[in-house]
This record gives structure tokens, C-alpha cells and sequence, in this order.
């Protein structure tokens, strides 16, 4: 049993939650529902540390690899492994789980048993996308997480889920029949599923221009970038409050990894050809992220834009194609699935007892929720980057890296943060600070055990990473330099 | 060594449990609070010692970042600088909390504040005594945020909301400098440890002219923002939100001393830049003038001070731009003393809604202490500069027309500070005390003994060491400041042989004529023509020169209405339009093929309907009634199916069929394109 154990961690990870989904099925009762569904992502969470502390950090290659024949006439295989880029987003997909379950405690009323297994479906999805080495076991379960998010949005959504959930698969299924067809453009000429076969075979210089930009064009609507943010705020103000988290928190991060898994490894050469312009697109996002949060009076609407601010940040590292950029837009990736995760959370409680996302609905809840307001502080400011924060990390660490290429690129992008103080303190301001606006913003309760048993986690996370982010940066070091290094190669760089 | 971290420790751990368990501690936080200052204070005055028996100490906590080239370690490096700092912020934090444990009582958020309070002391701590410079700008900022919560304490009060979110905005704006020139000394030096970086500028590192000045001016745009230095100043006023000890301790002895003390912390860097040093002068000097005017017009007490307090700001600035640092870390030192005892005096007469002049007769006899120590730090600045330590420094730095500016900068200042602190002197005394509202409790002087005491020993002292061993002071100091080749900064014998009374005759008759200037104020104020010119000049300068008002007519109300306009023409009607309209053409598509559906529909019904028929007539001809019961319920059963197969799917599931079929002839044909 410790063999089979440890030899097949991976695989039983993400049995995990699928055998959660079925246990499931044989429960009845509300409590029972909700207990069992928390237990699986605990026992998840649990084998993430697990995985975290038997990690080899000098290793740069993938670990726990599991390979079996899957489809061998078309040479797909079921293949699992992790290196330092995976382990961190794995650590991020098995951490949020727990907290949307606990989020859904009371807010979920009707067919609380689908929604739970929906939430496992997501998570075990999640797994093998961050894990997987065969490019098509990648495609499938990227796909399989669309499903549950669109139920997510369409049966417990807000009054406009429909519309939402429609822009949602509109968008979703574009963006990956692009991925499908990189994906095939890919594995036709290589003669492979094997990611890390396809990174080390030689394409024709006309196919892989066009090949890169279906894959970008499919990784930037997931992410997402400039032009194709427009479903986000859409589906995260419509998606009840664990659909958001998820959504934020985790499915936006298969936009990222699969730009530095996909795109850089492979097409080392185009990558830097286009850097340039999607550095410039990435600062455009930020700013014009920023600029429409600021905008906003709908406090989820306000969250997605920011997110489309901090994933403008997670493409300028990734684009610096250097050690600093990219272990700063993976940290900025996980560090943005916490705090935007625990805006989420937290404006969830607030719609939870006024069913209102409205700016103008609240005010002076300064005095009647001072412990609400103190976490939702902590959590704004990390969302812009205060320093001592874990996403000043992330953001710091990102401006060292594109500070390579040019230096404007560094101060438009602090513009982005000097946004991110604007919207967030103004939100804070009319939110929290003042006079109630309202009769029902007046007699509001403050959160409760549940509720700041589901936040707590999120705030040591946020000061832990921003004091000490030693151990996450040390294990993906000798991962991202490695891909580092494939593209120093190409240029000719040390 | 190790032991030395406590100093910020103390406070943190003390800031942690009463967050932890704030509620269940209301009202005795500062119990806890004050012990750790105290032990924090105790523990500078020992490594005040340490450093200055044993030179400089270093302190090596943990490895903060090692990603590629840049590698930072959390850590501190305690020099001469850094330990006189150290006792000023653990100093003032301990009377200044002794003094609100008294001057909080009953206060709603009794803990928040001395959370927050304790908060600020760590980081402040943390700042100076910082080895690297993203720690630094890491605590810098936690600063800034300490100082938001407080200025928002009385967050119910719309003025404290708005004015909290201003003062941390304005801050964010300056900040986005500091960092640039964090970067900017990271890709110039390839590491950001502040003793490497002194080592290396110091041992002629040859570093091109432009990069220096760069590099000066962004670190200066941060210290701008911090000291409220024009024109970023505007924040300073605003926070005097906050309660009255967090305007003392924090607004005016120590945070805002951040910024002159990170120009002094680097002055080796910033001295290679004669441009950069020529805009800090100027910043400067036009702060301290301008500061000490606004200061003369305002009738609001605490923001007279507020101003006050920018125009010395101001004044060390100017000290630092022409390279008098030594003299702009002595001025900051007395002025932080000063300051808070005046603010903290001022808070034994004020209540919190009531902020004017016209103080009721109990409180005369505090006012009546101010004066003295107003008249010090009116004097404080013309003694630092006149003692002319420094003019060899920035006539080598290439300054000619410095000294001259020096002193017309210093004398003006001299005449308004002197002029405004005697103004609300006068203003205090010879109000009646008919004008105080009915109801109105004034506070009976909670703390006057212990803490005002504290600061006055203080005080004390430092005038002392300014009469007896100013010299001593500057040559403590040297080895922590720029040292450009062939310049002493140790004083030279002539200069420190002056008698005393010939350079302090000049400023104590300028402070002089100023008292005068505003008792004649005073006395004609009552009456009589004021030319129009004056008057204007007047309204100006109590407007506070229109910056809040430029600011928000400029910036803040366009920003936030072009955001707002942006999201509806450009997010919503433009790039989600696009998006829509493959939406709408999709649904055109999908009517079409709906009615073509409803149509197979039909066709399916009739021949249920046809089926039916058929088998009546079948019944008619051969009556087999199995036959037709059969045929019967198979025509229905298509019937209801085509029915249900239509109800079952909404326009939305057409949609994605649809899309997903055109894209994949897109993809197929894109596929063929590149495969052949």
C-alpha cells in the first residue's frame, strides 16, 4: 500500500475527486452533502502538501511521472507528472476547493448535491490540466472544465445568467477550437502527443508562426487578455459566490500555464518575435483593466476587471522571457487566485445578507461589521500590491523582469497599480467608511465563525507569501530556469 | 546581535495579539502597547552605544527573494544615521502612546488604534533600519498604509473617509517613483543592498551622468510624496483627520521625516547628480516658503501645524538638495521633538469636532507653554544653517548662488514661522471664552506631566547638544553621509571658534520682526481698509494656493468620469458589441435553421397525423384493432418527440452548436492550410 502509494500520488490525487463525485451520489441529506464534499478536498489538500514536501526541488524535470497507454493507435497517453511551474498551481487548485465548499454552506439552496459535485468535477479537471504531459489528455480536460462552470452560471447564477453563461461557451468554445487546432498542427508534424517531444522537434518557419498564434489566441481568451476580457465580468458577477472563486481563482491560470507551458517551450523563436507587441498589449491591459474598474458600481464587476488588470501583469512577466518575469507572473498567478479568490468570498457574505452587489447599497459598515472590514482592507490592498503583500511579490518581481526590455514598460504598469490603490480605496471608501445608505446596510451582522474560518486561511496565505515567498520561488526556480534557458538558447543569451 | 531585531519585533508582536484578540483586550491595548515602545526605546539607546563604541552593525535575517540575478536578503544595517533615527521613532511612539492611552479612553476603537499605532512603530523601525532597499520601500509603503487606517479612524465623518482615501492615493502616486527608482538601482548596480550600493558609489564607480540623475529624482519623487512636498503636499492638511497623538506622532515627528531620511540614507548616490541635487534645493526651498505662508493664513489649529510642518519639511529638503545633510538630520531631529509636543499640547485642548482658536479660558495656561517652544523651533533651522558647517560642501558641488538662496530661503522662513506660531499665540489669549459652545467639555489636560515632560528633557538635550557640541554632532554623524572627494565635512576650525552671539543675531532679529509683523496684524485686524491687492493675496494662501481644488477638477473628477464613460462607449458599446453581434448573427442563423427545424417539425407531425389517418382508414377497411392501436401510438410518440426535441432545446443550445460547427470548418480549413 506505501508503494502503491507513493508511486501513483498523482493518479490517486485526481482519483480523488472524481471518486468524491460518485460517494456523492450515495449521500443523502444536506449536512451529509456538504460534510462529504469538504472532507474530499481536505484529503486533496492534504495529498497536495504531501506532494509539496517529497518535491525534489533541484530537479528541474517533471516528477511523480505516471505513464499509461491510453489511445496508442493515435499515440495518446494517459501521462501525469509535475515539475516546479505544475506544483504551484496544483498547491492553488487544491487549496481553493475547501473554501468555495465552505462558501456554499448556506448560500446554496437548491440541488446542493449537483453543485458539489460540480465543484469536484472542476477541481479533479483542474488537476490533470496543471499536470498533464500529453497534449491531448491537456485539450480534453481543459475542455471538461468548461462544463461545470456553465452550470455553475446558468442554474445558480444571478437574473442575467442566461446571457453570461451563453458569452461564456461563446467565447470558451472559440478560444479552445484554436487550441485544438495548435494542438493538432502540432502533434501532425511532430507525430506526437508527448509535450515534451513536441518542444524539441523542428517545425516549418510558416507553420509556426500561424501554430503559435492559434495556441496564444486560445490561452489569451482564457486568461484573458485585452480584447477578449469582455465574458469575464459578465460571467463573474452572474456566477454564484464558489463559481466565481473558482472561476478566478483557478480557470483563468490554465490561460497562463499553458502560455509557458505551450508557447514558450515550443516555439521559442516566435515567442520573441512577438514579445515586443504583447508586452505592449499586456501594459494596455493593465491600465485599461484598472481604468474600467474604476469605473464600476456592481462590486463583483468591479473584482472581474481588476482580475483583468492582474492577468495583464501575468502576461508581462510571462513575455519578459526572463528568470525574474516569469517566476513573477506564476507567483502573481497564485497570489492573484488567493486575493481574488477572497474578494469573491468576501463579497459573497455581503450579497449573502442583502442579495445586493451594488456599491451605492452599502456604506458605514465600518461600524456594524468591523471584523468584515478589516479583512476586506487586508484583501484590497493585497489585490493592488501592497507591499508586505503576497502580490507585491508577484508584481515586483515582473517589473524586474520587463524592466530587461524597456524601462516605460515598468512605469505604465505601476500606472496599473496606482489604478488598483484608486478603484479599491474609492470601493473601500464608499463601502466601508461613511454613513449606511441604506436601512439594510445599517443592521448588517457581522461574519461569523464559518465565515472567517473561510477567509482566515486566505489571509496567512497573503501575509505568509508576502514575508517569506522563499519556498515557492525555490521550487519553481530550477523549473522556469530551465525553460529560461531553452529560450536564452534561441537568443543567443547566456 | 540578533537581539536588536526585537526593536521592530516588539511592536509587531504587540500589533499581532491585539488583532488577534482586540476585542476581548478593549481598552487596556495600550497596556501592552507602551511596555514594548518602552522596551524598543531601551534596546535603541543600547545599540546606540554599541554603534557608537563599535562602528556600524549588520544583521542578516533570512533570504527574502533569489530569482535569477536578483537576490535579496531581509536584513538590517544599523549605522550612525539609522541609530539616532531609531531613538527619535521608538522615542517619540512611547511618549506619544503613554500620552493616548490617556487621551483614547473610551474610544470605540480603543485597540484599533494601538494596533495600529504599535503597526506603525514596527515598520517605521523596520524602514530605517533596513540593509536593503526593497525592504525599505516594502515598509515604506506598510507606513502609508498605517497611516490611511489611522487618518480614517473617525471613518463615519465623510471628510475622514474622503480625506483617507486622498492622503494614501497621493502617497501611491509619489510611490510608483520610489519604485522605479528601486529598479532603476537594481539594473544600475545589479543589487540593492543599501551598505554595497554606498560601497560602491563611494569607491568612484562610474556611473553615466543621466543614470544618476534619473535614479535621484525618482527616489526624490518618493520622498516627495511622503514629506508632502509641492506639489504633492495637499495630503498633509487632509490628514489631520486622524486623531490628535496619531497628527504627532505620525504627521509630524516621524513618518513624514521618511523622505529626508531616505535622501540622506543614499546621499552618496545623490550627490553625483548636481542636476538632481539643484531640483531638491528647489523643491525644497519653494516647500518651506510656501508652507510658512499658508501656515500664517489658516485658523484651523491643527492645520496651521499641518503646514507648519510641510514648510520644515520643506526646510530639510533644502538642507538635503545643497548638501547640508547633517544639518537637514539635526533639523529633523528637533523638529520631530517640537512638533509633537506641540500637537500634543494642542490635543489637550481640543476636542475632536471643535479645532478653532477661541480656546476656553481652562486651557490658556497650556497654550501659555507653547510659546517658548514655538519660538525654538522658529529658530531651529537659522541655527543649523547659520553655524555654516557646510558652506565649503555645496560651493564644491558646483552651488555658487546656493549660499545666497540659503539664506534668503532660511530668513523667510525664519519671519513667517516666527510670525504664524506667535499669531496663534496672541490668538489663544485674547479670545473670551463666551464664544465656547454650550455643552462643550473641554479636556482637562490628561497627560501633561509625563510625556510633556519626557519630550522637554528631550528637547533639552538637543539644544545643548546643538550650543555645545554641534560639531560633535556632525563628525558622529560623517561616516554614515556622502564624503565627496576632497571635501572635509568635519568642520573647520574657524568656523566652530565663531562666537556664538554674532551668526544667531541676524535670524533671532528676523524672528523678531515677524512676532512684531503678527502683533500688528493682530491689533489692526479689528478694523480698517485692507487694499484689494492684499486681500487677494490673502484668500489665495488661505485657499492653500487651489491645490485641492486643481486636483480635483484636473484629475480626480475627470478620471473617475472618463473611466465611467469609457466602460459605457468603449467596453460595453464597442468590444462587447463585436462580440454580440456574432451572437446576434448566430441567432439569425439559428431562427432560420429553427424554422427549418419546426418545418421538419411539421413534416414529422403530418406523418403522424398522416399515420393516424392512414390508420383510420385502415380501421375502416379491415378494423384490425391491434393494427391501429400500434400505428396510433407511434404516430403520437414521434409527434411528442419532435414537440419535446423542440422544447428541450433553448436558442442558447443552437447557439453553441452552431458556433461550434463554424468554427470548426474555420479550424479545418486553417488545419488543411498549414498540414498541405
Amino acid at each position: 500500500m506505501g508503494t502503491f502509494f507513493s508511486e501513483h500520488l498523482l493518479s490517486v490525487m485526481i482519483a480523488v475527486p472524481f471518486l468524491g463525485m460518485l460517494a456523492l451520489a450515495a449521500v443523502r441529506g444536506r449536512t451529509p452533502v456538504l460534510a462529504t464534499t469538504l472532507a474530499v478536498t481536505l484529503v486533496n489538500l492534504a495529498l497536495a502538501c504531501v506532494l509539496w514536501s517529497r518535491f525534489d526541488l533541484a530537479d528541474r524535470g517533471m516528477q511523480f511521472v505516471e505513464r499509461a497507454q491510453w489511445m496508442p493507435t493515435f499515440g495518446i497517453e494517459y501521462a501525469v507528472g509535475v515539475d516546479g511551474i505544475s506544483l504551484l498551481l496544483v498547491l492553488l487548485t487544491s487549496m481553493l476547493p475547501p473554501l468555495c465548499v465552505l462558501a456554499s454552506w448556506q448560500s446554496i439552496t437548491s440541488r446542493l448535491k449537483a453543485f458539489m459535485m460540480l465543484i469536484l468535477l472542476v477541481e479533479g479537471a483542474m488537476l490533470v490540466v496543471f499536470t498533464a504531459l500529453d497534449a491531448f489528455l491537456f485539450f480534453m480536460l481543459w475542455e471538461v472544465t468548461m462544463i461545470p462552470m456553465y452550470f455553475m452560471i446558468v442554474l445558480w447564477g444571478g437574473p442575467n445568467r442566461i446571457a453570461a453563461g451563453l458569452k461564456y461557451v461563446i467565447y470558451s468554445l472559440a478560444g479552445s477550437l484554436l487550441l485544438l487546432v495548435g494542438i493538432l498542427g502540432l502533434s501532425l508534424q511532430a507525430g506526437t502527443f508527448d509535450i515534451a517531444s513536441l518542444a524539441t522537434h523542428e517545425y516549418s518557419p510558416t507553420s509556426q508562426r500561424w501554430i503559435f498564434l492559434a495556441l496564444f489566441l486560445g490561452f489569451a481568451i482564457k486568461l484573458p487578455m485585452l480584447p477578449f476580457h469582455t465574458w469575464l465580468p459578465d460571467a463573474h458577477s452572474e456566477a454564484p459566490t464558489a463559481g466565481s472563486v473558482l472561476l478566478a481563482g483557478m480557470l483563468l491560470k490554465m490561460g497562463g500555464y499553458g502560455l509557458i507551458r505551450f508557447c514558450l517551450p515550443i516555439f521559442p523563436d516566435v515567442a520573441t518575435y512577438y514579445a515586443p507587441a504583447l508586452l505592449w498589449l499586456s501594459v494596455a491591459g493593465i491600465l485599461y483593466g484598472g481604468y474600467m474598474a474604476l469605473a464600476q458600481s456592481d462590486l463583483k464587476r468591479l473584482v472581474a476587471y481588476s482580475s483583468v488588470s492582474h492577468m495583464g501583469f501575468v502576461t508581462l512577466g510571462i513575455f519578459s522571457l526572463n528568470n525574474e518575469g516569469i517566476q513573477g507572473a506564476i507567483l502573481q498567478m497564485m497570489t492573484h487566485g488567493i486575493t481574488t479568490g477572497a474578494m469573491f468570498l468576501i463579497v459573497g457574505q455581503l450579497y449573502d445578507r442583502t442579495h445586493s452587489r451594488e456599491i451605492a447599497d452599502y456604506g458605514g459598515l465600518y461600524k456594524t461589521m468591523p471584523r468584515f472590514v478589516a479583512i476586506l482592507s487586508l484583501f484590497a490592498v493585497a489585490s493592488f500590491g501592497l507591499p508586505a503583500t503576497s502580490n507585491f511579490i508577484g508584481e515586483f518581481l515582473i517589473l524586474v523582469g520587463v524592466s530587461a526590455h524597456h524601462f516605460v514598460f515598468v512605469v505604465l504598469a505601476m500606472g496599473g497599480i496606482v489604478l488598483g490603490a484608486a478603484y479599491m480605496l474609492w470601493m473601500l471608501q464608499r463601502v466601508a467608511l461613511g454613513t449606511a445608505r441604506t436601512d439594510v446596510a445599517g443592521q448588517l451582522t457581522d461574519i461569523g465563525q464559518r465565515e472567517l474560518l473561510t477567509l482566515v486561511p486566505l489571509v496567512i496565505a497573503v501575509l505568509g507569501i508576502g514575508l517569506y515567498p522563499g519556498p515557492l520561488l525555490e521550487a519553481m526556480d530550477s523549473s522556469v530556469s530551465y525553460v529560461v534557458a531553452q529560450l536564452g538558447a534561441v537568443q543567443g543569451q547566456p | 546581535m540578533l537581539a536588536y531585531a526585537l526593536i521592530p519585533c516588539l511592536p509587531l508582536l504587540a500589533a499581532l495579539v491585539l488583532v488577534l484578540f482586540g476585542t476581548r483586550l478593549e481598552g487596556r491595548g495600550h497596556r501592552l502597547v507602551i511596555p514594548a515602545g518602552a522596551a524598543a526605546f531601551f534596546l535603541s539607546g543600547a545599540l546606540f552605544v554599541e554603534v557608537a563604541s563599535n562602528g556600524p552593525v549588520t544583521i542578516h535575517l533570512y533570504r527574502l527573494l533569489d530569482v535569477g540575478n536578483l537576490q535579496v536578503d531581509a536584513g538590517f544595517y544599523v549605522d550612525e544615521l539609522t541609530v539616532v533615527l531609531l531613538l527619535l521613532v521608538t522615542g517619540v511612539s512611547a511618549v506619544v502612546q503613554v500620552y493616548a492611552g490617556r487621551y483614547m479612553v473610551g474610544d470605540a476603537r480603543h485597540s484599533r488604534f494601538f494596533a495600529l499605532t504599535a503597526l506603525f512603530t514596527a515598520a517605521m523601525t523596520v524602514l530605517v533600519m533596513s540593509s536593503n532597499l526593497l525592504l525599505t520601500f516594502m515598509f515604506w509603503e506598510v507606513m502609508g498604509l498605517c497611516s490611511y487606517l489611522l487618518v480614517s479612524h473617525y471613518g463615519e465623518r465623510a471628510n475622514a473617509a474622503r480625506a483617507a482615501t486622498r492622503v494614501f492615493l497621493v502617497n501611491a502616486v509619489a510611490d510608483v517613483g520610489l519604485l522605479c527608482g528601486v529598479i532603476l538601482a537594481f539594473t544600475t548596480f545589479g543589487t540593492l543592498d543599501i551598505p554595497e550600493i554606498l560601497k560602491q558609489t563611494q569607491s568612484g564607480l562610474d556611473i553615466p551622468g543621466n543614470t544618476a540623475t534619473a535614479l535621484t529624482l525618482c527616489l526624490f519623487i518618493g520622498a516627495m510624496g511622503k514629506s508632502a512636498q509641492l506639489p504633492t503636499h495637499a495630503w498633509l492638511p487632509l490628514a489631520m483627520e486622524a486623531p490628535t497623538p496619531v497628527s504627532a506622532l505620525i504627521h509630524a515627528a516621524t513618518m513624514v521625516n521618511a523622505g529626508p531620511f531616505l535622501l540622506v540614507r543614499l546621499s552618496p548616490l545623490i550627490v553625483l547628480s548636481a542636476p538632481g541635487m539643484t531640483v531638491i534645493a528647489a523643491v525644497g526651498a519653494a516647500t518651506a516658503l510656501f508652507g510658512a505662508v499658508v501656515s500664517l493664513t489658516q485658523t484651523d489649529i491643527k492645520r496651521t501645524l499641518a503646514y507648519s510642518t510641510i514648510s520644515q519639511l520643506g526646510f530639510m529638503v533644502f538642507l538635503c538638495g545643497v548638501g547640508a545633510f547633517a544639518a537637514a538630520i539635526f533639523h529633523l531631529l528637533a523638529h520631530g521633538c517640537f512638533k509633537a509636543f506641540l500637537f500634543l499640547s494642542t490635543g489637550n485642548v481640543l476636542t475632536s469636532t471643535r479645532r478653532r482658536f477661541d480656546l476656553p479660558a481652562p486651557a490658556k495656561p497650556a497654550v501659555g507653554t507653547l510659546l517658548p517652544w514655538a519660538l525654538a523651533l522658529a529658530l531651529v533651522p537659522p541655527l543649523v544653517i547659520f553655524s555654516g558647517a557646510y558652506s565649503s560642501l555645496w560651493l564644491s558641488q558646483g552651488f555658487n548662488s546656493a549660499r545666497i538662496a540659503l539664506w534668503l530661503v532660511g530668513l523667510g522662513t525664519v519671519f513667517f514661522t516666527a510670525a504664524y506660531l506667535f499669531k496663534g499665540f496672541i490668538a489663544a489669549f485674547h479670545t473670551d471664552v463666551t464664544g465656547a459652545m454650550p455643552g462643550q467639555r473641554v479636556r482637562p489636560s490628561p497627560a501633561s506631566a509625563g510625556p510633556l515632560l519626557a519630550i522637554t528633557a528631550v528637547t533639552a538635550v538637543l539644544v545643548s547638544v546643538l550650543l555645545f557640541s554641534w560639531q560633535g554632532f556632525a563628525v558622529f554623524l560623517s561616516p554614515a553621509l556622502a564624503n565627496p572627494v576632497g571635501v572635509s565635512v568635519a568642520l573647520p576650525a574657524a568656523t566652530a571658534d565663531r562666537p556664538l552671539p554674532l551668526w544667531l543675531a541676524l535670524p533671532l532679529m528676523v524672528a523678531l520682526l515677524g512676532l512684531g509683523f503678527a502683533y500688528v496684524q493682530a491689533r489692526k485686524s479689528t478694523g480698517g481698509a485692507v487694499p484689494v491687492w492684499k486681500q487677494r493675496l490673502y484668500v489665495f494662501f488661505l485657499n492653500k494656493g487651489y491645490f485641492d481644488e486643481l486636483y480635483d477638477a484636473f484629475i480626480v473628477r475627470p478620471a473617475q468620469n472618463s473611466a465611467r464613460w469609457m466602460w459605457r462607449a468603449i467596453d460595453r458599446d464597442i468590444v462587447d458589441r463585436l462580440v454580440l453581434s456574432l451572437g446576434t448573427g448566430s441567432m439569425g442563423i439559428a431562427r432560420r435553421l429553427g424554422r427549418i427545424d419546426m418545418a421538419v417539425d411539421r413534416h414529422v407531425g403530418s406523418v403522424g397525423s398522416g399515420s393516424v389517418s392512414l390508420a383510420h382508414w385502415l380501421r375502416r377497411i379491415v378494423d384490425a384493432g391491434s393494427i391501429e392501436k400500434t400505428v396510433d401510438s407511434l404516430g403520437r410518440s414521434i409527434d411528442t418527440s419532435g414537440h419535446a426535441a423542440q422544447r428541450m432545446e433553448p436558442r442558447t443550445l443552437q447557439h453553441h452548436l452552431l458556433v461550434v460547427v463554424l468554427l470548426l470548418v474555420a479550424a479545418l480549413a486553417f488545419f488543411y492550410l498549414i498540414a498541405g
